[in-house]
């Protein structure tokens, strides 16, 4: 089990946010986190990730208690994540998006950079080739020199998944990786989510599309910060509560 | 290989384009004092060396997103500490610049770290108030520090003619610049950068937000002290007001008339600023108020400072001359 989750629970305010969440995911697993509008699921991420502390639960990753850690604490244990919105630093090119994304790989020491060792600067042209491939299998190298903030929609959100690429996570955690994507741009996204999926990165993903959900091992429905359902696509599909939560009660009967 | 470091040059780092250029200039400043036998225009020359280094440390902390309104507080940190040592324990000049720079660092770091904690305008805000606190701890402390009066005595680095200072400064500016630009150009300046874009993308990716906002207050702030405490033996008295609010401010106007965006922004902006108090001698009290209208101006007509012109006007010129029409994508 690569990731594992145990009662979490996040009160913002009066307002429960997530309620006694247990959740798994296995190592070199797809898993979908889907679920109404205000369901919690960037909540999730969040918490996973350290940007938000939860009041109870407990959070382990590959063996280790990350609950309560800092967030680039936890990026360098392996999780990689996108974000919803501002996925990218604007005011950077693309490239230079991505080889910022190598701040871990191979961890760079600030002496080296300072005085431009040989070390350093072995190490930054090994950066270099790498981004390089990352950029292509993407299918961003044709805009790689275009300031980040200048693309259009669907490339930021690629270059969102790019960037969380190059850290070379161990668990990837996509926010809505095709939110307003067209569906040529969705295509390529798919491609890009299966190749990505082969080189044996464990991905949690947050999606409306059902489309993407037929390629999920597993998916999980939250609504209302509560745990309604998981299981396969065809499992949950059928189970009454999802139906409830998705389309109200008269459709259910 | 040589294609990916080409590539690599231009990816991280606006490469000092005509280091020729630079070479010239230096030596041409250093040539100066043999031409111009005015004291007062070498004096002149050295407070630009002096508001250049301070300015461009300044520019350093705020490309982590971090605008520091007490600048002018820090340096007088570095300045009275050296001030101090030398008069009280009779150090020679050579250790107490090196112990102030290093002291103002040190103390950088111990508010680095409850500042990192907020964030742009809040950022500001505190050290706005660190800049005024730590002049009334002077005041406090005045059997050391001289209070109101000022600190009087200080040991002078050259005896006599103020030719030495210039070279000295000169030296110290050209150090000082060549040590901020290789901060900026390799990955410590990119992480900086980064942070000031966007700190949750930054923390995804494993860099360590606090860490790096006090790492760049804290060599900024060692830059800073390190002119701070040259000034303290190049002026011989410290006095309470140069290094008040307004100092800071003015700081931050030559930063923003010089323009952010660009390491030659800060050195612009002086270069052409300093120049405003010794025209307006006359109206010595007015000078805040000229110093208001200027940035007005400049936020109005040119947000992104002199040096955000400059560019403005080569890429005019770039697109006149591939006769394309300039379109904003974004």
């Amino acid at each position: 089990m690569l990731l594992k989750i145990d009662g979490l629970t996040k009160h913002f305010g009066g307002i429960t946010a997530l309620n006694h969440i247990d959740m798994y995911v296995n190592q070199g697993e797809m898993v979908g986190l889907i679920g109404p509008n205000g369901a919690g699921k960037t909540t999730v991420f969040n918490l996973i990730t350290g940007f938000l502390r939860p009041n109870i639960g407990k959070i382990f990753f590959d063996g280790y208690a990350i609950t309560g850690m800092k967030p680039h604490v936890i990026a360098k244990l392996g999780i990689g994540r996108t974000f919803q919105l501002n996925p990218f630093f604007g005011e950077f090119t693309v490239l230079q998006n991505i080889l910022a994304s190598f701040y871990l790989h191979p961890k760079s020491n600030l002496w080296d950079a300072f005085f431009n060792t040989h070390t350093y600067r072995r190490n930054e042209a090994y950066i270099l080739e790498q981004a390089t491939e990352i950029l292509v299998q993407v299918g961003l190298y044709k805009v790689k020199d275009e300031l980040a903030k200048n693309l259009p929609h669907g490339y930021q959100k690629m270059l969102g998944m790019a960037r969380a690429l190059a850290t070379k996570p161990k668990l990837l955690l996509l926010d809505e990786p095709m939110g307003g994507m067209s569906s040529e741009e969705i295509d390529f996204a798919l491609t890009a989510i299966q190749k990505t999926r082969q080189q044996g990165i464990t991905i949690l993903l947050i999606e409306h599309r059902l489309q993407i959900m037929d390629f999920c091992d597993r998916i999980i429905v939250l609504s209302f910060g509560t745990k309604i359902a998981e299981g396969t696509i065809h499992e949950i599909r059928k189970k009454e509560e999802v139906i409830k939560a998705y389309f109200g009660i008269d459709h259910a009967t | 290989m040589q294609n990916f470091q080409q590539n690599l040059s231009l990816a991280c780092r606006d490469k000092i384009k005509q280091p020729v250029i630079y070479c010239v200039l230096v030596i041409i400043l250093s040539l100066l004092p043999i031409v111009i036998k005015s004291t007062y225009v070498i004096q002149i020359f050295i407070i630009v060396f002096v508001y250049i280094i301070a300015t461009s440390s300044l520019r350093t902390i705020a490309t982590s997103g971090q605008v520091s309104l007490g600048h002018a507080g820090f340096m007088s940190i570095g300045a009275y500490s050296a001030g101090i040592m030398s008069k009280l324990l009779g150090w020679a000049p050579w250790i107490t610049i090196p112990l102030g720079a290093i002291a103002t660092s040190a103390i950088a770091i111990l508010v680095g770290y409850p500042f990192s904690r907020l964030r742009s305008i809040y950022f500001s805000m505190i050290s706005l108030f660190f800049g005024v606190a730590i002049l009334s701890i002077n005041s406090v402390f005045a059997e050391y520090t001289g209070g109101s009066y000022g600190l009087t005595g200080i040991p002078p680095m050259f005896i006599g003619s103020k030719i030495p200072y210039y070279y000295y400064f000169l030296g110290l500016t050209v150090f000082s610049l060549l040590f901020l630009y290789r901060i900026e150009s390799c990955r410590i300046g990119m992480s900086f950068k980064a942070i000031a874009q966007s700190p949750q993308v930054a923390s995804s990716i494993g860099i360590n937000e606090s860490g790096y906002r006090v790492l760049a207050l804290a060599v900024g702030c060692f830059i800073v002290g390190l002119v701070g405490a040259s000034y303290a033996h190049y002026n011989t008295v410290l006095s309470h007001s140069s290094f008040n609010f307004l100092a800071s401010i003015y700081l931050l106007v030559y930063m923003i008339v010089g323009g952010i965006q660009s390491f030659g922004g800060p050195i612009i902006g002086v270069v052409i600023l300093v120049w405003v108090p010794e025209l307006f001698r006359d109206l010595k009290e007015f000078t805040p108020y000229i110093f208001v209208a200027i940035i007005l101006v400049v936020v109005y007509v040119m947000p992104k400072g002199i040096t955000g012109l400059f560019e403005r006007v080569k890429l005019w010129i770039k697109m006149r001359r591939e006769g394309k029409v300039i379109t904003h994508a974004s």
